[in-house]
Formats: structure tokens, C-alpha cells, sequence
């Protein structure tokens, strides 16, 4: 998959822009990002879960004709370094704080507060204040806080701050005049007085004001969030939940996606038909539907198993289970040298390694976060779906829906094993070290913003999309040219092609032929042949490809038939003898590379972002490719040995 | 286990906490976090094969807290 990360802002530097620019900082969940997304009409992630922000966003906006920049910062419980490094989503806000203090560039402090626990954001407010930067406190959250019966003395918390504070709702369409307003007047005002001495628990009871009434609304949050933890959170029932959960998650990428993918696939068929009519015979017929079609087309089908992937993760992390699950595999994971805040990264691996490699910045300890980096790309991404569903339509089409759900579950489990066992290796030599204790807030259960998900799943399809629109149409197209431009004499080892038909003997002599030819004598004990390792070779930057270069290799050799599925056509490739060329071996041989393999480009230059080490990033291509390919050896000669 | 420690409170139990017996910079994040000398906590459970613990703060907060952190949170003698 392409990167999907948002881009991270520039920390500022001396002598940067003269925009003002306004810093949100806060706690982790303390609606920063929900404010962010008012204020800039944006699309940061937002989430139930401390610490889901673990990029510098940021945004140009024009006030009342003043341009302004804002930043949404990742969160922030106190300004002391307190031990993390700077790569943490900590250290990172630390980090852009600190370079703002030596730069020129107008700035207010915009500090997000819970309003309903006033005493914990004033610990960070009394660090802001101490910087000397001009500051304003919103406090949010105040929709929660009416319902709970209470509220909040504003003059007594202003007096005692000697700065401008808020109250507003994300929700309230108010909230961005008032938040803007208020920091502009900051902004133009005095600079805020530096020594302000507050004990922070104090202020804090002081200015929560209890209302007399009994608020049911709040009772009813609470005593639900409590109902459904003590099944959530029991010490049998609990795992066994999760596990059930996780499962179901996988599962339905499966078997709720099927029958839509089932639907795209008849519509690229019926496309492929009506376009393959009208071209008649000819190069131009063959390029689109053979090269475009035949290529893209083929992974477009993919479509709904991503959507509802990204929409089940998107139902996980708003309802606030996220948490839980850590709570959950926390001991579990210590068993692998990680901790429990690992599952976040690792779970987001599940949809695409680049964004959950730059979420292990929730993991404080520098050697446990370069393990979660390096184990990541081997979750079972979403870009390995096409791949697997592939293979398993082709070589496992006699078994039921329910039996090939089962195997792909099995494919999650091996791909999550593997990380396993990779990080109990990491952890007792590369990046051996003390695991931190965890400490985690456990944020109340929400029902999801059905918009929020419909967005998340719109995002993952437009990117899909895009991604089959350029990258793979791109390879496809090139691929189509290699499948027909012939191999020099010198270098083609085709053999005899008189008996075949003229189409067909050209792919066999072609330059794509002839350099999946080259690799044969390595793979073949793995059993791949030519036309798989020419899909390896156009996998090697993005795993779709596989299915795409299938796709067209098979849709030029006339395979079967032309209106063939793919699956069928795969299936029928025949060798030279007449015999078929491909087994359920060779199917589970190619799952168990791609369980392994990182063929990911995007994914290699998130490790080396990431780690800042190129040598990491070269580590984790090798070691996967070499372990991937070990394990499809493996794997075939044994499933020979038993006849499948 | 030290008795007089949040890791040795049963679930339900509540302590008042004392001290926070950890390194300086360890123990500032874990007071930022809002487990802090003065605070009241309840143990609402346990998580399973001795997992973390799930605290309530009477700020309001929920924590889960890893049970070797907890054996360095000290609770004031007598508290409730």
C-alpha cells in the first residue's frame, strides 16, 4: 500500500514563516484532535484511545482575513522529559515546543483540557505558563460536563491562571470562532505572567463546581462503561472474548466482503467483455484488456475487503476496546518482551504497516519501540488480501466459504506467531533491555460517530483506488511492454514454441519470460515457475502487484478462456507436458512467502523514518525475504511429501 | 509483595497513596498521569495470569497499571 501517513509537520525553525501560528496542546485524549478537526474543517484521526495523534498535523487558515497556521500536537502530559526519548508522541510535542521557543515566529499556546478533570490538565498548564508564551486553555468536553450536573468556575480558574479560558463543545459549530478569537487576543495581548505558583489538585476541586442534581445520564455512562468491562475485562471470560472478537474481525474481512468482491468481479468482467468487443483484434485490445484491465482491473476487485477491514478497526478504536485489548495481551505480549501498548501498532499493522509503524510512538521505551518497528511488517496487511483470496478461490475453490474463512483467519494467526517469535529473538539480542511498566488510562466506552467510520472507510477506499489508478496501472501497463517485447536471442531460453499459438509464443520469449526464466533454478524448489516469479519480481515495491501481473500474464497466454476469473485461469496454466503447473503446494508455498516477505517499499521507508537507520530498513528486506522464501521451501516440499 | 503497596490490594480494595517508590523520572510521568501521594484508589479488578491492574482515581480516572509498577506504589497505613 502507498503511504498513508499524513505528512508531519516541519518543527519550526529560526527565522520560519511570520504566519501566527497556533499550537493545540494537551493530554492524550483530551479532544485536541476533535478541535483540530473543528477549527480546520480537517481529517485528523480521531480516536478513543490516549495517545491516537502521533504526528505533528498542522493546517493553513485564514481568520477574518489573517492567515494563521495550526498545529495539532500529539499529547503531552508534562513538559519534563520524565525519561522518554524524542522519538516517543511525547517527545515529539516536547521536541516542536522546544524549537518554538527559539524561533521568531508569533505563537499561542492553544492548551486542550478536559473540563470534567480540570485537576490533571492544570499539571501541564502550570509547565506552559512557566515558557512565557502567550496561552489560552479550552476546555472541552463541557457538553459531557452539563450532562454530568456540574460546571465550571471560569473567572476563579482565569483569576488563578492569569490567562483567557474557554469552555466549548468540538461539537458546537461555536467552538471555532471562540477558540480563535480567544488566541488571537492572546496572541496581540501581554505575554502571560511566568510565575504563577497553583497547586493543581487544589484549583482543580476548587473550580469543578458539583451541581445539587443527580445527573442519570452520567450515572447511566458510567454504570455502562462498568456493565460491559466486567465482561470485557474478566479474568476468564475476557481473553476469551477478545480472541473471539479478533477472530470474528478477520474472518468477516472474509466472509462479509466476499460476496461484494464476488459483484466487483462480474462488473471488471462485464467491462472487460464490452471493451475487448469493441477494440476487435490488435495490440491496442490486448494492452487494455489484457495490460490495464486484466491488471488493475483484477485488484479493483479487492475493494470491499479493505473497506470493511478499515471500518471494523475504525467500530475497535471509537468504541474505546483499544485500551482494553492492551489491558488484555499486556502479559501476553511481556512474554515477547513488549507490552501491552504494542497491540495498537501491531493491530493497525493488520490495515497497512506506514501509519502502525509511526504509532509504535505510543511505546516509551526506545528498544521496545524498534522491535514493534521491525515486527510490524509482519501483520497481515491489507495489501496481502488480494494475494490470499487469490490463491485460496484458486486452490481451495472445492472447500466451502466457512473452510477458506478459516484458513485466512489461520494466515492472521501465522503472520501475528511470526512477530511473535521475531521480537522474543529481537528482544534477547539486538534490542535486548527492561520492558516499562505499563500505565494506561482507560477511556469510558462511546457509542462510534457513524460518520467518523463511513469517513474512515471512504478514506481506505479513495485510497485503494488511487493506488490501483496509478502504481498499479503504471507496473501493469510496463509489465504488458515487458510480456511483449522479445528477449535478445543471446538471453532466451524459451525453447521450442512452434506447437504453441503465436500469442502465446511471444510471452514465452519475452524479456518478462526470460528474467522469471533467469530465477527458475532457485525457485523452482519452492515451486514457482517463471510467471510467479515475474509476480515477485513486479510485487517486490507493492504486494497488489502480484495479482495484477497474474492477471495479465495469464490474460496474454489466453489461458482457458478470456472470460475466465482469474483463480480459474490460474488454475488451468498447464506446463509444457499438458500437465497443470500449479498444486494447492504451490498455493500454500506462496502464502507462506507473503506471510513473511516485505514487499513493500513504503513499508521499508517508514522503517528507515522511523529508526533513522538505513541499515535497519535493509535489515528488515533481507531477513524477511530470506526467512519468507526458507518457509515456501518448507512448506511445498511438505505439502508434496503428503500428496496435496 | 510488600502488603502496605497497591499491588497487593485485593479487587475492590482502596488505599490512599503514600509515595511513589520509583526512579525521579519514572515517577514524574506516573504522577502526571494522576496517580499521585494524596490520591484515593479503588482496584476494580485484576487482570487475568496476574495481568495489570484496573485502578480507579477519585479524580475520576481509570488506569490499567502494570502489577510490578503497583508494588511501588505505597499506600498510607489506615487509609480506607
Amino acid at each position: 500500500m502507498s503511504d498513508h501517513c499524513e505528512a508531519p509537520a516541519e518543527a519550526p525553525r529560526e527565522g520560519a514563516s511570520q504566519t501566527p501560528t497556533l499550537v493545540l496542546v494537551g493530554r492524550p485524549n483530551a479532544g485536541k484532535s476533535s478541535l483540530y478537526n473543528r477549527i480546520t474543517g480537517g481529517d485528523a484521526r480521531v480516536g478513543n484511545f490516549p495517545g491516537i495523534t502521533v504526528d505533528v498535523l498542522e493546517a493553513p487558515l485564514d481568520h477574518e482575513g489573517r492567515a494563521l497556521r495550526v498545529v495539532d500536537l500529539p499529547g503531552l502530559y508534562a513538559l519534563a522529559a520524565n525519561g522518554d526519548d524524542a522519538e516517543t508522541d511525547e517527545g515529539v510535542a516536547r521536541r516542536f515546543l522546544d524549537n518554538l521557543a527559539h524561533e521568531k515566529t508569533p505563537t499561542v499556546l492553544v492548551q486542550v483540557m478536559d473540563a470534567t478533570c480540570p485537576a490533571l490538565g492544570l499539571r501541564l498548564t502550570r509547565d506552559l505558563l512557566a515558557r512565557g508564551t502567550p496561552l489560552v486553555v479550552i476546555a472541552t468536553q463541557s457538553d459531557v460536563l452539563a450532562a454530568q450536573g456540574r460546571s465550571l468556575d471560569v473567572e476563579a480558574l482565569r483569576k488563578a491562571l492569569g490567562v483567557d479560558v474557554r469552555v466549548v463543545s468540538a461539537r458546537d459549530p461555536d467552538a471555532k470562532p471562540t477558540v480563535l478569537s480567544a488566541a488571537l487576543a492572546a496572541l496581540d495581548g501581554a505575554p502571560p505572567p511566568r510565575a504563577r505558583s497553583f497547586d493543581p489538585d487544589a484549583l482543580g476541586r476548587e473550580v469543578l463546581r458539583d451541581a445539587p442534581r443527580v445527573d442519570d445520564e452520567a450515572l447511566a455512562a458510567r454504570a455502562r462503561t462498568e456493565r460491559i468491562d466486567r465482561w470485557a475485562l474478566h479474568p476468564t471470560l475476557g481473553p476469551l472474548l477478545f480472541v473471539l472478537l479478533m477472530g470474528g474481525l478477520f474472518s468477516a474481512v472474509f466472509l462479509v466482503a466476499d460476496p461484494a468482491s464476488n459483484l466487483v468481479d462480474a462488473a471488471v468482467q462485464a467491462l472487460i467483455n464490452v471493451v475487448g468487443r469493441r477494440l476487435g483484434d490488435g495490440a491496442l485490445r490486448s494492452f487494455v484488456v489484457d495490460g490495464v484491465l486484466g491488471g488493475a482491473g483484477t485488484v479493483l476487485i479487492f475493494l470491499p475487503q479493505i473497506v470493511v477491514l478499515t471500518v471494523a478497526m475504525e467500530l475497535l478504536d471509537a468504541s474505546g476496546y483499544l485500551a482494553r485489548g492492551v489491558f488484555l495481551v499486556d502479559r501476553l505480549f511481556r512474554r515477547a518482551g513488549l507490552s501491552g501498548r504494542a497491540f495498537v501498532p501491531l493491530l493497525t499493522g493488520h490495515a497497512c504497516a506506514v501509519p502502525a509503524i509511526a504509532a509504535t510512538r505510543i511505546i516509551r521505551d526506545p528498544r521496545e519501540r524498534l522491535t514493534a518497528v521491525l515486527v510490524v511488517p509482519l501483520m497481515t496487511c491489507s495489501a496481502r488480501i488480494p494475494t490470499y483470496a487469490l490463491l485460496l478461490s484458486a486452490f481451495f475453490a472445492s472447500r466451502g466459504a466457512w473452510f477458506r474463512a478459516m484458513v485466512f483467519v489461520a494466515l492472521y494467526v501465522f503472520g501475528i506467531a511470526s512477530g511473535f517469535v521475531a521480537s522474543a529473538m529481537l528482544r534477547r539480542s539486538r534490542t535486548r533491555g527492561r520492558t516499562l511498566p505499563l500505565l494506561l488510562e482507560m477511556p469510558r466506552y462511546h457509542a462510534p460517530d457513524a460518520r467518523v467510520v463511513a469517513r474512515a472507510g471512504w478514506r481506505a477506499a479513495g485510497r485503494f483506488v488511487r493506488d490501483v489508478g496509478t502504481t498499479i496501472l503504471a507496473a501493469s501497463a510496463l509489465l504488458w511492454a515487458l510480456l511483449n517485447v522479445p528477449m535478445p536471442a543471446a538471453f532466451d531460453h524459451a525453447g521450442d514454441t512452434h506447437t504453441m499459438p503465436p500469442a502465446v509464443a511471444r510471452v514465452h520469449h519475452s524479456v518478462a519470460a526470460g528474467l522469471g526464466r533467469a530465477l527458475e533454478p532457485v525457485t523452482r524448489i519452492a515451486g514457482f515457475d517463471w510467471r510467479i516469479n515475474v509476480g515477485l519480481m513486479g510485487s517486490f515495491g507493492a504486494r497488489e502487484l502480484m495479482v495484477g501481473t497474474l492477471g495479465v500474464i495469464t490474460g496474454l497466454e489466453d489461458v482457458e478462456d478470456d472470460d475466465g476469473a482469474l483463480a480459474t485461469r490460474l488454475r488451468e496454466i498447464r506446463r509444457d507436458d499438458g500437465t497443470r503447473a500449479y498444486s494447492t503446494a504451490t498455493g500454500l508455498a506462496l502464502m507462506a512467502f507473503f506471510v513473511i516477505a516485505c514487499q513493500c517499499m513504503s513499508t521499508v521507508a517508514a522503517v528507515q523514518r522511523e529508526t533513522r537507520s538505513w541499515r535497519w530498513a535493509g535489515f528488515t528486506l533481507v531477513w524477511t525475504y530470506a526467512v519468507g522464501f526458507a518457509l515456501a521451501v518448507l512448506t511445498y516440499q511438505t505439502a508434496r511429501a503428503l500428496g496435496l | 509483595m510488600n502488603p502496605d503497596t497497591l499491588g497487593a490490594l485485593p479487587p475492590g480494595g482502596r488505599g490512599v497513596i503514600a509515595s511513589l517508590e520509583l526512579p525521579s523520572q519514572e515517577r514524574a510521568w506516573v504522577d502526571a498521569l494522576g496517580l499521585s501521594p494524596g490520591r484515593s484508589v479503588t482496584v476494580l479488578r485484576r487482570g487475568a495470569f496476574r495481568g495489570p491492574l484496573h485502578v480507579r482515581v477519585d479524580s475520576g480516572a481509570e488506569l490499567a497499571v502494570d502489577a510490578e509498577l503497583a508494588s511501588h506504589v505505597r499506600l498510607a497505613a489506615g487509609a480506607p
